[in-house]
């Protein structure tokens, strides 16, 4: 298989597989949660939800202006950037927009160069550091297991690689190997994305719901594990 | 707030064991604190089991199913845990705890788990991590701070508090607690405290002639009365140790005039359930619940004591009947509410030093008793102070979650889980601390103690029992009370 032929597979078919894969993915975790969340709440005979409470801190969270400098600021600061990054440039970059008009029909507004410019390269450098601070910092150190530092490094590729295909003068054989690894690395991560933490880019609207029902507990759980401890195993 | 670490020598003291050896070797554990005799064959699988059951008779799973696939272990909750910032050890960071149940959970309760576990033959469970588990469940005050540093909102509390249940479930729990709560539910007494009611009632009888001789107004216990608006339920130990909160509390119905009464059948607001098994919590609740409907009162009324009021308040309608079940109030808001309605009198004159509140975690983390006892503060202590962080953000008194009532671990109690408490006192030169919980209260006069701060601690009623007036009206003409008191 010739480079070319490869990066054709790359962001036809197997784009098109590993999309759908990301899409059903997210789709049966997203269904799994909120039936998990809907059974929970129907164990329980507390019905009354701190709806202020879990919006509050949701909002929060989504616009964690106030929480932000509180603690760990610097962290908190690149870690926010480096998301958004990571949301913006991809969905919004003119290239991949053209890719969808051809294959198709649909187009939204893209970037404008000097802003998709910027934003990618902070989204590395943010990236990095964040690479680095995992490594660096004690505590991070002792938490993370490989996958942490396997995400971080399988999220900076297609932005690494497309940056130099998109603002560096390369010869055409090199580009087409780049944007080989470009392409994979993007499905992959579809790929494995409803399988890996990064499910919490769906998932973390549903966590302070999640709390406040876990904190309800089931009526009649006492004397239904009594039951099953005294019952002869069978 | 930074503070820093404890030194080898604290470190050598917070975490001696109080254990002999053989006991140790006969239990197979070496925790701090002390555990009734059980047995140790089997364990792992005996946890398992455990496991297994009360997910099906519970809402956990959901909570685990998202945990596992959101947990991004970026250890920002380590700034909010008071543990961790005293002992600087990566094993107190809030996210490592819940990790070490959820590696359990997805090991042996996930497909994926159990299909990498087969391919590798690795991670199944053993005595060395249900030892490192029952170590760390109780290393951690249960305070819920971290939860609030969690940017994906993972609740550690939670798993946490489930971690604690399965140990309890094969016999792993704090003895002080078990106890107590065997006392509670199947003792005499029914209380944690093993009070007789003969004894309670005499312990009233003395508190109400000591508060007529000082207040010259009849200020009543009242028993057993049917038909009460509020049924009360006070931390047992409150009739032992915080006599003063509780004139307080009467001193607030008599000058109210509103109907309250003390059960005989059943009077302990107590429910370590919250801190070890959902079991017990579920029973207590519901002696709660029933004495309160013996006497066919209208409310449930909880003293000054946070997991005591979290439990009845969050717990009431979860076990005794939804939205029929009977409201719960905690003394705080309804001292607060009758002093916003004008019918009850503080003399501002009367406390003078510089008067902060601690927020006890149970009360302020889920933002319900923040600013009330607050408000009724600042009108009456001249000099009213906040420290900070406070409120939702409050930092924890260092012996939440029970582990005020394991006497054996006060060490690590006043070094290790109230440092940053202990740190933040000193720092805000605090003369008078209200710490309207039993546990906070025990907690903070031990910490004072132990690390030398000058400070008194005491309950949000024992100044309003300073502070408060009585109407003309209440008030016997010294001469007769002089008589009466012959
Ligand atoms: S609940 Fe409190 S003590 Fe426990 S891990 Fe969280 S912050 Fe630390």
């Amino acid at each position: 298989m010739t480079t070319s032929s490869l990066l054709e597979f790359a962001r036809g078919p197997l784009f098109r597989l590993s999309f759908a894969i990301l899409i059903l993915g997210l789709g049966r975790i997203i269904f799994l949660e909120i039936w998990g969340i809907i059974k929970a709440y129907g164990n329980t005979c507390d019905m009354k939800m701190p709806w202020q409470l879990i919006r509050s801190r949701s909002l929060e969270w989504i616009l964690p202006v106030k929480r932000m400098m509180r603690n760990r600021d610097v962290y908190s600061v690149v870690s926010f950037l480096f998301h958004f990054g990571l949301l913006i440039v991809p969905i919004f970059l003119f290239a991949h927009i053209n890719l969808w008009q051809q294959s198709v029909g649909i187009t939204w507004p893209a970037l404008p160069y000097l802003w998709a410019f910027w934003l990618a390269l902070s989204t590395i450098v943010f990236g990095a550091t964040m690479l680095i601070g995992r490594m660096a910092v004690k505590q991070m150190r002792f938490l993370s297991k490989p996958q942490d530092y396997f995400w971080l490094i399988l999220l900076l590729t297609p932005f690494v690689t497309g940056f130099i295909c998109a603002n560096l003068s390369i010869n055409a054989a090199f580009y087409q190997f780049i944007m080989v690894v470009h392409v994979l690395a993007g499905d992959l991560i579809f790929i494995l994305i409803p399988f890996s933490k990064i499910a919490h880019c769906v998932l973390a609207p549903f966590s302070q719901v999640v709390g406040a029902i876990g904190w309800k507990f089931p009526s009649g759980a006492d004397e239904a594990i009594t039951r099953t401890l005294d019952s002869p195993k069978g | 707030m930074k503070i820093t670490t404890i030194t080898q020598e604290e470190h050598k003291k917070a975490f001696r064991s109080v254990k002999k050896p053989e006991v140790i070797q006969k239990q197979k554990l070496n925790v701090r604190y002390h555990v009734e005799d059980l047995d140790v064959s089997d364990r792992p699988r005996k946890f398992l089991e455990a496991f297994a059951i009360i997910l099906k008779h519970s809402n956990y799973k959901m909570v685990l199913d998202h945990f596992i696939r959101m947990t991004a272990r970026c250890s920002r909750c380590s700034v909010a845990c008071q543990v961790y910032q005293a002992t600087g050890d990566p094993r107190d960071i809030p996210c490592y705890r819940s990790g070490l149940l959820l590696d359990v959970y997805r090991r042996h309760f996930t497909l994926g788990g159990m299909l990498k576990g087969r391919v590798t033959g690795g991670g199944y469970l053993t005595d060395e991590k249900i030892q490192e588990m029952a170590d760390s469940f109780w290393n951690c005050t249960a305070c819920r701070r971290c939860v609030l540093e969690c940017p994906l909102g993972l609740d550690h509390g939670l798993i946490t508090h489930l971690g604690r249940y399965i140990l309890s479930e094969i016999g792993i729990a704090p003895r002080a607690l078990v106890v107590s709560t065997r006392a509670q539910l199947e003792g005499p007494f029914k209380n944690t405290s093993a009070i007789p009611v003969p004894a309670l009632k005499d312990t009233l009888e003395f508190l109400e002639d000591d508060m007529f001789e000082e207040k010259f107004v009849k200020i009543k216990f009242p028993l057993d009365v049917d038909g009460s608006d509020y049924v009360f339920f006070a931390a047992v130990s409150d009739y032992l140790t915080e006599a003063e909160s509780l004139m307080g509390i009467a001193a607030v119905f008599t000058a109210t005039g509103d109907k309250w009464t003390i059960g005989t059948d059943y009077f302990d607001g107590i429910n370590y359930g919250l801190f070890y098994s959902d079991r017990v919590l579920e029973r207590v609740v519901k002696k709660v619940d029933d004495e309160t409907k013996r006497l066919h009162g209208k409310k449930i009324l909880i003293g000054e004591c946070g997991h005591a009021s979290r439990t009845a308040r969050q717990f009431v309608p979860a076990y005794c009947g939804g939205t029929q079940a009977l409201p719960v109030v905690n003394i705080i808001e309804y001292t607060h509410r009758v002093w916003k309605e004008g019918r009850l009198k503080l003399n501002p004159g009367v406390v003078t030093e510089r008067v902060s509140y601690h927020d006890p975690c149970n009360y302020a983390r889920n933002r319900w008793i923040v600013n009330q006892p607050r408000e009724v503060l600042k009108s009456f202590c001249k000099n009213y102070f906040e420290m900070a962080p406070s409120g939702e953000n409050n930092i924890c008194c260092g012996g939440g979650g029970g582990t005020v009532s394991i006497d054996e671990i006060r060490p690590y109690r006043t070094t290790v889980g109230g440092r940053m408490k202990a740190e933040q006192i000193r720092r805000s030169g605090c003369e008078v601390l209200v710490a309207p919980c039993a546990n906070c209260k025990k907690q903070l006069r031990e910490l004072v103690e132990d690390q030398g701060i000058d400070c008194k601690v005491v309950g949000f009623h024992d100044l309003i029992y300073n502070a408060i007036e009585f109407d003309d009206s209440l008030k016997v003409a010294r001469d007769e009370a002089g008589k009466e008191a012959k």
